[in-house]
């Protein structure tokens, strides 16, 4: 499984790091695309079930950010 | 988590401010890195009973 | 300890007389050894039949939740440790409840009895210190201390830490015990092997969520386990679900958890899911210096924020 790329589900607070992706693309920036983002409305939404139920479905990691 | 049974490293907290698309790049390329290095997740996943 | 029953119906019958409250909330002789069930004693008459022994280990705080009349409760150290979370979270206003409170020397095991014997125990007489033990051919004297539930042969908080009324004095508290051993022997395990011996674990589990029922902390309308849009975890006894349940329900009493045993009491198979609520806390302890009701004036944990709170698992 050389070939083998994981897929990682990033919980991305509206504020921060959300915003930061989004001047990451408008900046043309390049990074890894192995990240699955799913926006939340701040960090502190932020719930144990979610990386349970990111991992039972298959998610190889889980990246919360704020 | 740890204590679950889950690799360090599975799961990643960080803080990114808005303006910061640098480092925001730096993280994901180290966060997927971690990951790779750790190989496929098998602990936690539902297996789905496959129906003929 | 056997001495407190007197006291404990005097108090009530005065409460219940004196109209301070309209029901008071206590222990009567179940109808298996081993196993008393709470008694809800609403007229001064029905004060006779409380009992108190060492077979009292159910959380009495359970039955407290949203109630609206004046209550009195009995209150072991663990109990009175979740009335107050219970006041801190707005479950049951501290005027509303008169706390009878009861120094604890530990509750008796029924499981680890049972295991001990062949056939099934019929009768359980004890003392101070011994327990008589019959059965069909056999008959035994048992330590006590040999046969406590594992949380109350490590509990540091035998006394209620809030009371209105006392039926004893109060009774030492142990010091110099290794609480954390159990966890610390998990905590130096693998990744992998840490998913194999929890798999093991709760292998055996039926999902009858007796432990939810049981704990005091599980007082929400729709638990998570029972939200079918988004369905957080399945219903089945895939491995997976079974861990995702055991695991987030020990999540949700984080910092709030007093290990008071209810949950591995209730379990009908006897799993000791205290493993996981005891581990976080632990970090409770270790992170935040923090163990849950002991102050209703205190807010927890997870509920402030400090700047000194400790960030390193973030990078």
């Amino acid at each position: 499984m050389t070939d083998w790329e994981p897929k990682i589900v990033a919980f991305l607070c509206n504020w921060c790091s959300y915003g930061a992706a989004d001047l990451a693309g408008v900046g043309r920036m390049e990074y890894p695309s192995n990240i699955r983002v799913v926006r939340i409305p701040c960090t502190g939404r932020m719930d144990p079930k979610f990386f349970m139920a990111a991992l039972r479905e298959g998610a190889d990691g889980v990246w919360v950010s704020g | 988590m740890e204590h679950m049974g889950i690799e360090p490293g599975r799961l990643q907290f960080s803080w990114v401010s808005s303006a910061e698309s640098t480092k925001f790049v730096q993280v994901v390329t180290e966060v997927t890195q971690a990951i790779k290095e750790l190989g496929p997740n098998k602990t936690l996943v539902k297996s789905i009973p496959e129906v003929a | 300890m056997l001495g407190y029953i007197d006291k404990i119906k005097e108090v009530s019958k005065r409460l219940l007389e004196e109209g301070q409250v309209e029901m008071v909330i206590g222990f009567r002789k179940g109808t298996l050894s081993m196993m008393n069930e709470p008694h809800f004693a609403r007229t001064p008459a029905e004060v006779q039949n409380f009992v108190w022994d060492s077979n009292c280990g159910i959380n009495l705080c359970n039955y407290l939740t949203n109630r609206t009349e004046k209550i009195g409760i009995l209150a072991k150290g663990c109990d009175s440790r979740n009335i107050v979370t219970h006041i801190i979270e707005n479950k049951i206003k501290r005027d509303q409840i008169v706390i009878i409170g009861v120094p604890c020397k530990g509750m008796i095991d029924r499981r680890k009895m049972s295991s001990l014997f062949e056939g099934e125990i019929d009768d359980v007489i004890e003392d101070e210190h011994n327990i008589t033990v019959k059965g069909a051919g056999f008959e035994k004297i048992l330590n006590k201390k040999d046969v406590l539930q594992q949380n109350c042969a490590v509990c540091i908080h035998r006394n209620p830490v809030i009371y209105d009324e006392r039926v004893a004095d109060l009774v030492d508290e142990q010091t110099d015990i290794d609480r954390y051993a159990d966890v610390r022997e998990i905590e130096a395990l693998s990744a992998q092997e840490k998913a194999a011996y929890f798999e093991k674990l709760l292998e055996p589990c039926i999902r009858c969520y007796a432990c939810r029922n049981a704990c005091p902390l599980c007082y929400c309308p729709t638990c998570f386990t029972d939200e079918s849009r988004p369905q957080w975890v399945g219903k089945g006894q895939d491995t997976t679900d079974v861990s995702t349940f055991h695991f987030l329900r020990a999540y949700h009493c984080a910092g709030r958890c007093t290990d008071c045993g209810a949950c591995e009491r209730s379990c009908p198979v006897g799993i000791n899911m205290r493993v996981f609520t005891k581990k976080l806390e632990k970090d409770c302890l270790e992170l935040f210096g923090w163990e849950a009701g002991l102050d209703p004036d205190v807010r927890p944990p997870l509920d402030t924020y400090k700047p000194g709170d400790p960030d390193d698992f973030i990078k």
